[in-house]
């Protein structure tokens, strides 16, 4: 049969929406989208070439900078590995504090993933409120840790540095009043006419498809697949985590899931704080030789990384697999196929939250 | 230099249009860059407006170490900029490769080797307010002397 496509539409790689380089290749008939192609290649840096053979020491922070935004579960990942190799055993302070920080950062992840939605689908009022509490996020972050972005605090046994009383009340305060914020944005959102005209039905992807192409984190959780890694992370069974779910299998679906997540993320870390144990935060240990295949759950969705070390500590063999591979693979075979107009692919493309960085290492 | 240069000078070192792109970092910088958009540092407030279209930009932010997939693209895109034009990188892997700089890697630093640079703003990755004074201070080493440099 022949085939009629009417336009080709190139987008990127440096498009207003897109914070990192990726292209899209998008055929149109009409106004609707046929077919799309993503073009990955812009950001490869061969982060696990130069892994191998180095002791853990400096694979941590080169671990961290896989990608910028999720770079506290990264480290969180790959020390958890390490010592699951080693047999070293983490305080019962130093877990919690882990689980803090990691909730932290993904509330700043999830509040900047729904500013580029908002930005794409130019309500930009929404957009600046968001981008504004993501700014009080990154203050308890640099309180807690030291850095904004790549603060290496998860060490091998423990954590880096303890949190004083005193910052401890002040972050249930802040804490407070971001939940206050976010409640009235979140309610803006869920209200805005205009908002669901742009998001609400567009870029459906179904449950089947959803399972067909093994979609992981906020992506997944939006089509009704209650998965979530981090029902299997022993300090996170102790605070009886359950994972958010949406039915809805649309834009708005997966924008809602992030928004649900950050103020779980709040009660997650309110309960921390609540029952944080006293004692030691560094218990310290010695990395050993082994072989081990671990998952974490990163903002945007299951995290794995496949370690090989030798007797000394260095890293044999290492793989990573970043959960953007099959979410942007998802976006252009799934979800962008039907849209009604190309200014739904951007926004349909941003919806999954697509991380370049991570996909391409 | 006479009262209409006057003017260009001043209307041109008030209004800047910047683009970014992103030639291989681990998005440390990007999210950076993004936060200066934000309500407390306002980089609207001086004149500066960030959108992603070198045929209007004046400053383009270069971030990352440099990729091969970059290669001539890069140089292509700071072509399509109209002068007087400006480029800043920011952190510190366009500068030195960072910790990407290693034997086995991809990367092909410093950015300044492909286009030439007018700032260069180190940190791993800087603050935002860093950023911005960054920009601040190359729209008036560039833009306010361009008429008496280029009659």
């Amino acid at each position: 049969m022949k085939r009629i496509v009417d336009v080709n539409i190139p987008l990127g790689p440096i498009h207003p929406c897109f914070k990192e380089p990726v292209r899209l290749k998008c055929e149109a008939k009409g106004e609707r989208i046929i077919s799309a192609e993503v073009e990955l290649g812009y950001m490869k840096k061969g982060i696990e070439r130069i892994m191998k053979g180095r002791p853990w020491q400096e694979v941590m922070f080169l671990a961290e900078r896989v990608c910028g935004i999720c770079s506290v579960i990264h480290n969180m990942v790959f020390i958890e590995a390490m010592e699951q190799i080693s047999d070293i055993s983490v305080p019962p302070r130093a877990a919690y504090l882990r689980v803090i920080v990691n909730e932290l950062d993904r509330m700043q992840s999830h509040l900047l993933a729904n500013f580029s939605y908002c930005y794409t689908i130019e309500h930009e009022t929404l957009g600046m409120y968001l981008l504004d509490l993501r700014e009080q996020v990154m203050d308890e972050l640099e309180r807690l840790t030291g850095a904004r972005v790549t603060c290496a605090y998860i060490i091998p046994g423990g954590v880096r540095c303890d949190i004083p009383r005193q910052d401890a009340e002040d972050l249930q305060a802040s804490l407070d009043r971001i939940e206050g914020d976010l409640r009235r944005y979140t309610g803006m959102f869920e209200n805005g006419p205009m908002i669901a005209l742009r998001s609400r039905g567009v870029g459906i992807l179904t449950l089947e498809a959803a399972q067909r192409a093994h979609v992981v984190g906020p992506t997944a959780r939006g089509s009704g697949i209650a998965y979530d890694c981090r029902q299997n992370h022993p300090t996170y069974k102790k605070l009886g985590f359950v994972p958010i779910t949406r039915p809805d299998c649309d834009n708005f679906a997966r924008v809602m899931v992030r928004f649900d997540e950050v103020f779980q993320s709040i009660a997650l870390i309110r309960k921390c704080l609540q029952e944080l144990p006293k004692g030691v935060i560094r218990g310290g240990g010695v990395c050993k030789a082994g072989e081990i295949r671990y998952s974490g759950e990163a903002p945007r969705g299951e995290l794995t990384y496949f370690i090989k070390s030798d007797e000394f500590g260095r890293i044999v063999e290492i793989q990573i697999q970043p959960p953007s591979i099959m979410n942007i693979e998802a976006c252009c075979h799934e979800m962008i196929i039907g849209s009604d107009s190309i200014a739904d692919v951007t926004s349909t493309f941003i919806s999954a939250d697509p991380c370049v960085a991570c996909a391409e290492r | 230099m006479n009262i209409l240069q006057r003017i260009k000078n001043k209307v041109r070192s008030r209004s800047i249009h910047v683009a970014y792109v992103d030639v291989g970092s681990c998005n440390g910088c990007d999210i950076e860059v993004l936060a200066c958009l934000a309500p407390r540092y306002d980089i609207e407030q001086y004149g500066i407006f960030v959108h992603n279209n070198p045929r209007e930009a004046d400053v383009l932010l270069v971030i990352g170490a440099y990729t091969p997939g970059w290669e001539e693209k890069l140089a292509m895109v700071w072509d399509k900029i109209p002068s007087p034009k400006a480029a800043i990188t920011i952190g510190n892997c366009p500068i030195s490769g960072c910790l990407f700089d290693r034997k086995g890697s991809f990367v092909d630093p410093p950015v300044k080797k492909h286009i030439p640079i007018a700032a260069e703003v180190p940190g791993c990755p800087p603050r935002p307010t860093e950023i911005l004074q960054a920009i601040m201070s190359v729209r008036d080493s560039v833009f306010f002397d361009w008429e008496e440099e280029h009659p």
